[in-house]
C-alpha cells in the first residue's frame, strides 16, 4: 500500500488510484509517479496465480522443446514393427505406437514441431496485424478503406479450407520438404488467412487511443505524427492484441493437429508431431483398443494449448482489472 | 432500414469479388496440367485436349477465366467438374446436408452455451461456474477430432445408441451426434462469452434499478440482463455459421457424411478446380449473408441502434 496524501481536514476513505471509479475517490495517491499501462499490468500479473501456473507450464514446455533428449534416451524416429503396440518396458515407459515407435519419446520430440507452428504463425499474424491495423486506424482515409476491405476479403474465406487449398498446392510444387520447410508451409497456410482478426482489433484499439488526451499532450510538446504513433499510441493499444495473440497461439497448435488429421499437416515421413501421432492413432480408437496411444500426445497438446489460453486470461485480467472485480 | 440493407449488400460485392479472385488465383495458378490427369495412362490426344481446354476456358487468360466464372456464378451456373457433371448438381446434393448439420450445431451450441453461460454468470465462482469453465477450457484445448472419435466410440460403437457413421441416406436424427461434435468448440466460446457478459451486466445501473422496482429475479434476468448480454453472443454466432460450415470438413470425414466439406476436401485432393472454387464461393456467401443478418439483429436487440 503506497503512502497516500491526505489533504488537511480530509479524513474520509481514500482509495488507491487503480481499480477505483473516479467518483468514489476523495483524493488520489500523489506521491507515486504515474506508471505506464505495461508496468501496472506487470505488477498485477506478478500477483496472479493463473500467471504463475501457466508460466511454469510454459517453461517446462520450452525446456522439452529445446532439449527433448533430457527426458528420454529412445530415438523418436526409430520404428520397429515387431514392437507394434507393445506394452511399456524398461526405457519405454508408455509403450509403443502401431508402427512400433516409442510413445513417450515421440510425444517429447513432437512438442518442437507443434509449438514451432504455433509460435511462428502467431508471430507472423501479430506483426502483420499490428502494422496494418495501426496504419489503418491512425491514418484513416483511403489507406484505412483499402486495409479494411482487404481484411474483410481474407476474413470471409474459411481458414481451414483455405489452409487445405494452400497446403495441397504447395505439396504439388514442393513435395520433398524437411523439418523447417514443412513447418513454415503450415505456418504460411494458417497465417495467410488469419491476420485480419488482429488487424481489426488493432485498428479499433488505435482508433480509441488516438483521441485520448495524452496523445494531444504529446503533439503539444512537439512529437511528430510517426513518433506519436510508434511511441505513444501503439504501446497503449497493444493490450487486447497481446491477449488475442496468446489465445490464437493455442488455436494454431490445434489447427496444425487438425490439418495433420486431414493428411495435410506436417508430412509424417520427415516430422514427428503431436498432430501426426494423434492422427495415426485414429484407427486404434475406431476399434476401441489401445486408446492410450492417442491419449498421450493428445494430452500433451491439450496441456500446451491450455497453458497459452490461461496465460492469455491472466494477461487480460492484468490489463483490465475491472473485469475480474465484478 | 431498407436503405441500410441495400448499402450493406453493395458493400459485400467487393468482398465476394476479392474472395473468389484469391481462391481462383490459388487454385488455377498452381502448376500441373488438370487435363493431363483425365487421360490416365493413355497418350494425350492434342485435339481432344484443346477441345477440353476450350470447354473449361483453360485456353483463355486467367483474368478472363475468372470473369467467365463470375458471370456463370451469378446465374448459379458453376460450370462442369472435370468428370463432366455440373458442379451445381454436386453442390445441391451436398449442401442441404451441411447446412442442416451446421444449423443443428448452431442451435445446440446456442441453447447449451447461453443456458450454461447464464447460470455460470449469475453464480460466479460457484461450483457450476468452475465446472463449466474447466469443461470449456478442455473443449477448446483438445482437437475436435479427438472428441469426435471418442464420442463415436462411446455412443456409436460401445453403447449403440446412434449409428457410428451417417453414410449416403442421411437423416436429422443421424446428424445429432455429429452436430454436437461440430458445435462443441463454439459451445465453449458461447459459454465463456455469455458468462462474462452476464456477470458484467449484473452490476450495471439499469439492473439495480430493475431490482429496486421490485422485479423478481426471473424478470430481471430475462428482460434486463440477458437481452443486453446477448449482443456479443449474437455477433459470435453470426460469424460462427460460416466457420461451422468449414469446420464440417473434419466432422464429415469422421462420421462419413456426404456434405459440402467432404465434397471440398475430395475436390482439393483430386485437383477438381471448378468444384473447389464453387464450394468456397458458396461458403463465402453464407458467411457474408450471416454477418448481414447479425447486423440487422442488433437493431432488434439494442433499440439504441438505428439504421438510417
Amino acid at each position: 500500500m503506497p503512502e497516500i496524501a491526505i489533504r488537511p481536514g480530509q479524513e474520509r476513505f481514500v482509495a488507491p488510484l487503480e481499480e477505483t471509479p473516479l467518483q468514489d475517490v476523495d483524493s488520489v495517491d500523489l506521491s507515486a509517479a504515474p506508471e505506464s499501462q505495461w508496468k501496472e499490468a506487470w505488477k498485477r500479473l506478478r500477483k496472479s496465480p493463473l500467471f504463475w501456473i501457466s508460466g511454469t507450464l510454459l517453461v517446462i514446455i520450452a525446456i522439452v522443446v529445446a532439449f527433448p533428449g533430457l527426458f528420454t534416451s529412445a530415438d523418436p524416429s526409430y520404428e520397429n514393427l515387431s514392437d507394434s503396440l507393445a506394452p511399456a518396458r524398461e526405457g519405454h515407459p508408455l509403450g509403443f505406437t502401431q508402427q512400433g515407435g516409442d510413445v513417450w519419446a515421440r510425444t517429447l520430440y513432437g512438442a518442437r514441431a507443434s509449438v514451432a507452428v504455433g509460435v511462428f504463425a502467431t508471430l507472423f499474424v501479430t506483426v502483420v496485424g499490428v502494422v496494418t491495423g495501426a496504419i489503418a486506424g491512425f491514418f484513416g482515409g483511403w489507406v484505412d478503406s483499402l486495409i479494411s476491405r482487404l481484411s474483410d476479403i481474407f476474413f470471409s474465406i474459411p481458414l481451414l479450407l483455405a489452409a487445405i487449398v494452400v497446403i495441397s498446392i504447395i505439396n504439388n510444387i514442393w513435395p520433398e520438404r524437411q523439418f523447417w520447410g514443412s513447418v513454415f508451409v503450415v505456418v504460411g497456410a494458417l497465417a495467410l488467412f488469419a491476420w485480419p482478426q488482429i488487424t481489426r482489433q488493432m485498428r479499433g484499439a488505435v482508433l480509441s487511443v488516438k483521441s485520448l488526451e495524452f496523445v494531444d499532450a504529446a503533439t503539444a510538446i512537439g512529437a511528430s505524427r510517426w513518433k506519436n504513433l510508434v511511441r505513444h499510441i501503439v504501446p497503449n493499444a497493444m493490450a487486447p492484441v497481446i491477449v488475442t495473440a496468446t489465445i490464437t497461439l493455442g488455436v494454431f497448435i490445434v489447427a496444425e493437429a487438425t490439418l495433420s488429421f486431414l493428411g495435410l499437416g506436417l508430412p509424417r515421413s520427415s516430422v514427428v508431431s503431436w498432430g501426426n501421432d494423434i492422427a495415426a492413432a485414429q484407427v486404434l480408437v475406431r476399434s476401441g483398443q489401445h486408446l492410450e496411444v492417442m491419449f498421450v500426445p493428445a494430452t500433451a497438446l491439450a496441456i500446451t494449448v491450455l497453458a497459452f489460453i490461461l496465460l492469455g486470461d491472466a494477461v487480460r485480467e492484468a490489463f483490465d482489472p475491472k473485469a475480474r472485480k465484478k | 432500414m431498407w436503405w441500410y440493407v441495400g448499402k450493406r449488400l453493395l458493400q459485400t460485392i467487393p468482398v465476394i469479388l476479392g474472395a473468389t479472385f484469391i481462391i481462383y488465383a490459388l487454385v488455377f495458378l498452381r502448376p500441373g496440367d488438370p487435363i493431363a490427369g483425365l487421360f490416365g495412362e493413355k497418350p494425350v490426344n492434342e485435339g481432344v485436349k484443346e477441345q477440353i481446354e476450350a470447354q473449361y476456358n483453360l485456353d483463355k487468360p486467367f483474368l478472363v477465366q475468372w470473369l467467365l466464372f463470375l458471370k456463370g456464378a451469378v446465374t448459379l451456373d458453376f460450370g462442369n467438374s472435370y468428370t463432366g457433371r455440373p458442379v451445381i448438381d454436386l453442390v445441391s446434393q451436398a449442401f442441404p446436408v451441411t447446412i442442416t448439420l451446421a444449423l443443428m450445431a448452431l442451435a445446440i451450441e446456442m441453447v447449451l452455451g447461453i443456458v450454461a453461460g447464464t447460470i455460470a454468470g449469475l453464480r460466479r465462482g460457484g461450483l457450476f461456474d468452475s465446472t463449466m469453465l474447466v469443461t470449456s477450457l478442455i473443449v477448446i484445448a483438445v482437437p475436435i477430432f479427438v472428441f469426435g472419435f471418442v464420442l463415436q466410440l462411446i455412443f456409436g460403437v460401445k453403447l449403440g445408441w446412434v449409428d457410428p457413421t451417417v453414410g449416403g441416406d442421411w437423416s436429422v436424427s443421424k446428424l445429432i451426434l455429429p452436430a454436437f461434435v461440430l458445435g462443441l468448440v463454439s459451445f465453449a466460446y458461447v459459454l465463456r462469452l455469455t458468462r462474462t457478459s452476464v456477470a458484467e451486466n449484473l452490476s450495471t445501473d439499469h439492473v439495480r434499478t430493475a431490482r429496486a422496482k421490485g422485479l423478481t429475479q426471473r424478470q430481471v434476468v430475462k428482460n434486463h440482463v440477458l437481452r443486453n448480454s446477448l449482443i456479443p453472443v449474437v455477433t459470435f454466432l453470426g460469424v460462427d455459421l460460416g466457420a461451422l460450415m468449414a469446420g464440417a470438413v473434419v466432422t464429415e470425414s469422421i462420421f462419413n457424411i456426404p456434405g459440402v466439406g467432404n465434397l471440398a476436401y475430395n475436390a482439393i485432393k483430386r485437383g477438381e478446380n471448378p468444384t473447389v472454387v464453387s464450394v468456397v464461393t458458396i461458403m463465402v456467401l453464407v458467411y457474408v449473408l450471416a454477418s448481414l443478418l447479425v447486423d440487422l439483429l442488433y437493431a432488434w436487440l439494442d433499440p439504441r441502434i438505428r439504421y438510417a
